[in-house]
Formats: structure tokens, sequence, C-alpha cells
């Protein structure tokens, strides 16, 4: 009895391993050829595992490519969405959650029904708003798009997180002649914390990676963030340089998966609190 | 596009960790006030500006022939859009590549994401490590992911030398991204392959919610470990594999960037996608009117499937 137990977690293991195995294989690769020299890449037989390792294509991107433009613009993007899309849709969930207002339920459900509608369908309106604000081939023509996009989802998250917040605090503050501002700035801000910085997280993620509307907005080589870069690199040349492209990628991967380590601690402890209570 | 909407469990577990008092609060109620007003201002007008004015704008292009610019006229010419969508072989083909691709995807990222699930469940060391190994193809960015792809499934790449050159099973390497099947096929496994780590993420939350009584009345009664699942684990996180059937499908709805830079639609549009169907009309083509009454049918189309989950679902449960 206890020798199949044990062969029988053995096996768990094992499976787990080699989906591991099969799930990362196109990340090794991609790593593994970015740390192979252009000229090997077209050579026969293909490997897997390069037979001499360089790291050529991360100084030529880092050196000859103003890589590092795409980088600066992607993090201006990305942070500035999250900023902006933390502050309003924390005030917005904040004034739905605890207050009374007319149209507030039109208002709610119509933030619900975005959430199902894919949001490039509204990529040609949006883009005549661009035009119209003189946004095109702008920083400033993304955040705004990002922001929009993003709303739905974190206000109905951060709703959902004050609505368990006890309002005992928020009537303290009213009794000592504060307002509704007080309120957000002293009890709701602090305390729904957590769940700002989790939808913050995936704001982060959404505008550090999102393609298609950079694609439609910008042209000009100094605004390109990097997954226009990486992709247009791509299309430049004739038969395409994957060294480049890859080490480009891999660089532009770090911040996120290096966000995502140290986060995933954050989530872990929430999650395993969970399971130990049940 | 990585849909923030997926991680809405967390969020449900994270309320419940810093719940202070579990009951629900009152609402205050107050006649005029100022701070609210300014403090609902910015969510109001980035949402009617951004969001609900291009609902509506769209609503109107898709009954014009639409020009954008200062110069041009746009053209009322009514339901023509819509006729030109619905009569469109390649948008037809389009739609049908989109569906497609929504059974296969669905399905399998919910079965492999669930039984990666619940292994990771059962065991008890390197449940950290697993999780963090499974999830990184989720945070890999849709450009990368298509380029590594691209790269894999290369006339002369690694994958064709394997099966051809090495394994012999195929006699001449398979042009996997020049085929309208195959490369339907590269665009559902890459989907797959990112949507496994969600779809665990999601159900191990589940798991952890399933009481364990259940489990320990089953052993009593002499239940093995797969009956314990199907009669036990399933019904249990039922709402979950809802949840997870919904996000899903708007997300293969969503299907655009791996398509566009793997095969960009091509042997003669064969592989399009709705959205990049959509895309290339209206930037491409620049018919805005024809793209504007298309992502209209888009939009009828996934609200229907969702709100017949729901009801689908729900009649189950009662």
């Amino acid at each position: 009895m206890m020798k199949t137990a044990k062969n029988y977690k053995l096996l768990v293991y094992l499976i787990l391993l080699i989906g591991v195995v099969i799930t990362s294989t196109p990340m090794l690769y991609l790593i593994s050829t970015s740390l192979r020299s252009n000229g090997s890449l077209y050579e026969y037989p293909p490997t897997f595992i390069p037979s001499k390792f360089t790291l050529e294509n991360y100084r030529y991107v880092i050196l000859k490519v103003d890589f590092y433009r795409s980088f600066i613009n992607s993090l201006i993007v990305a942070l500035s969405t999250v900023l902006f899309a933390a502050f309003i849709s924390s005030t917005l969930a904040f004034c739905l959650a605890r207050f009374d207002f007319p149209g507030k339920n039109l208002l709610f459900a119509s933030i619900m029904a975005t959430m199902i509608i894919p949001g490039m369908t509204l990529i040609i309106p949006q883009f005549e708003l661009a035009v119209a604000f003189k946004l095109i081939n702008r920083l400033g023509g993304l955040i705004p798009v990002y922001i929009a996009w993003v709303i739905p989802f974190s206000t109905f998250m951060i709703k959902g997180f004050i609505e368990g917040i006890p309002t005992d605090f928020d009537e303290a503050i009213y009794m000592d002649g504060g307002n509704a501002f007080t309120v957000y700035r002293t009890i709701i801000l602090p305390l729904a914390s957590p769940s700002i910085a989790a939808i913050s997280i995936f704001n982060f993620l959404m505008a550090w990676e999102e393609y298609p509307w950079a694609l439609t907005v910008i042209n000009d080589l100094d605004k390109r963030t990097l997954p226009i870069t990486i992709s247009g690199f791509f299309g430049q040349h004739n038969f395409t340089l994957w060294g480049y492209v890859f080490a480009m990628s891999v660089i532009s991967l770090l911040p996120v998966i290096i966000c995502f380590l140290f986060f995933q601690r954050y989530f872990i402890s929430g999650l395993s609190s969970g399971a130990i209570k049940h | 596009m990585l849909s923030p909407i997926k991680f809405y469990i967390w969020g449900e577990n994270m309320a419940q960790d810093y719940l202070i008092m579990p009951e629900r609060p009152e609402k205050k109620k107050i006649k005029i006030n100022y701070p609210l007003i300014l403090l609902l201002l910015p969510g109001l007008i980035v949402f009617v500006l951004f969001t609900i004015y291009p609902i509506v704008k769209l609503f109107f292009m898709s009954f014009f022939d639409w020009q954008i610019g200062f110069e041009q006229k746009s053209i009322f010419i009514g339901l023509k859009n819509y006729l030109q969508v619905i009569n469109d072989p390649i948008c037809r083909r389009a739609i049908s590549n989109t569906l497609i691709y929504a059974l296969v995807t669905v399905p399998s990222q919910i079965i492999i994401g669930l039984l990666v699930a619940v292994l990771i469940h059962s065991i008890k060391r390197f449940k950290i490590t697993f999780r963090v190994l499974y999830y990184l193809p989720v945070i890999t960015s849709w450009v990368i992911a298509a380029l590594i792809f691209k790269y894999i499934f290369n006339n002369e790449g690694f994958l064709n030398y394997l099966l051809t050159d090495l394994l012999h099973l195929t006699e001449n390497y398979i042009p996997w991204l020049d085929r309208p099947s195959t490369g339907m096929f590269v665009a559902q496994l890459l989907g797959i392959w990112k949507g496994i780590g969600w779809n665990m993420v999601v159900f191990l939350a589940a798991l952890q919610g399933v009481p364990l009584e259940l489990y320990e009345a089953a052993s009593i009664d002499g239940g093995g470990k797969i009956k314990q699942f199907f009669y036990i684990t399933l019904p249990s996180i039922k709402n979950t594999i809802l949840f997870a059937v919904v996000m899903l499908s708007i997300g293969a709805f969503n299907v655009f960037t791996s398509i566009q830079l793997m095969t960009g639609g091509h042997p003669a549009h064969q592989t399009e996608v709705a959205l990049t169907w959509m895309y290339y009309k209206a930037f491409e083509a620049r018919d805005f009117g024809y793209a504007a009454a298309l992502s209209y049918i888009l939009a009828m189309i996934i609200t229907a499937i969702t709100l017949l989950l729901f009801r689908y679902f729900r009649k189950d449960n009662t």
C-alpha cells in the first residue's frame, strides 16, 4: 500500500515535469536563439542548443539600434496607464460602491457590458478620436485608449473590494466633518490598496505588450513601443535576423518576469491563506 | 493581448482575506455632494469619451460609406455594409475560423489547465515552482509568442527538421504557416500553450475552496480518486468552469496578434480571423463602414454566446 502511494506521487511529479518541459521549450528556444550568432542561424542541421554561445545579438541591439528608446517609450506608456487607471478606476469604484446617484445602475451595467466586447472592435472610432485630438504618432495617443480599455475591469474589481470594507470608518470621518474626498484619501485608498495593486500589475502587462492599437497610431521609429519595434524589425529585413529579434524579445520580457516573480509571492500568500481556512 | 478580466478569482480571494467585518456595508444617502461629483468625473469622462461615444459612433458608421478625413463626405447607404459583410465569403471564412478557434482552444485549455491544477494541488513540494513555470507563457507577450512559434514552425525551422530529417515521420517539410489548415492549427496551438497557465491558477484557487469533508466522506464510502474527481471535485468547481468558459470564449474572439504576425491571413485570406479581417478592411482597404458593421456583428455574436452560456449553466444548476 505504502509503495503504491509513493509510486503514485512519483508519477505525479513526473507528469508535471514533462508538462513543464513541453511548455517551456518555446521559451528556452527563444533564449538559446538569442545567444547564438546570426551566421549560425541557418546552419544545417538546426540545433536546439547552440555550439557556441555569444552575446553579440545583445550587444548589437543595445548599442547599434535605438532599442533603448522603445524600452523607455514602453515604460512611459505602461507606467502612465497604471497610474491614471489606478486613480480613475478607484474613484469610480468608490462612488459606485458607497453612494447612490441617478443613473448609477445604468453606469454600472454599461461598465459590465463593455467587458464582453473585444476592445479592438472600437478601434476605428477611437482612431478618429485620436486624429481629432492630434494624438496620432504620439505616445499620448496610446495612453488614453489603454486607460479606457482597462477601466471597466479595474473598476469592477476594486468596487467588489471596497464593498467588503466596513462603512464604520467612513461614518467616523463624516462625523468629524470630513467629506467624500477625506474618506477616499484616508480610508478607501489605503484599505483598498491590495486590489489596486493587483489590477495595476495586469494593467502594466496589458500596456507593456499591447500591439494592435500601437501599430495603428505610431509610425515614427523614435515613438515606437517594444512590441512594434520587435515586430517591425521582423518586417524590415528580407530574411529576418532572428538573433536580434529574440535578443530584443528577451530584454523586453525581463521586467515582466521580474515583476511577476516579485508579486507572485504576494499573491501566493493570499491564495494559500484561503486554503488554510477550509 | 492579455485580457485583464482574467484575474477575477484572485481578486475574490484577496477580498476575503482583507475583510475585517463580514457584514455588508449600508449605503449612505447625501443630497448634493460636490466632492462626489468631482470624484466621479474623471472616470465618467474617460468612459464616456473613449468607450461609450465610440460605441455609438461605430453604430452610425456602420450605415455609411464612411470616410476618415475632412475633405471627403460620408454617404448614408443603409444596411448595405451589413449585407456586404454577410455575403462576403472571406468574412464568413474569418468568422468560422474564429468559432473553430474557440471550439478547439477553450475545451483544450480548460482540460489541460484543470489536469495540471489537480496534479499541483495533490503534491506537497515544489508547488510554487511548478505554478511559476506553468504560468510563464501567460505573461509572455502575444508578439513574442507569435514570433517564437513562427520561428519554430518555419519551413526550415526546427520542427520540420525534427519531423522530417531526424524522425522521418514525413517525407517533405511541412509548410505549416503557408497552408490554411495547418496555419490555423499553429495559431490554436499557440493559444492553448499561452492559456494553460491562467486556467491552472484559476482552477487551483477553486480546488482550494472545495471542502475537505466531502472527500473524507467519499473515502469512507470507498470511492476511488477518479470517482471522487467526477462526483465531488467537478460539481464543486462548476461555477469556476463557467467563468473560465466565458472568459476564454471572449478571449478567442480577441485573437489578432498571433494570426497577424504568423500568417498575416495568408494564403488568400484563408487564415483570417474576425479581428484581422476587420483590421484589414479598415486600415488596408479603408472600408471603414464595412469594418464597423463587422464589429457590430462580432459584438452581437460574443454577447449572444455569453448569454447562452449563462442560461445553460443556470438551468443545469436548478
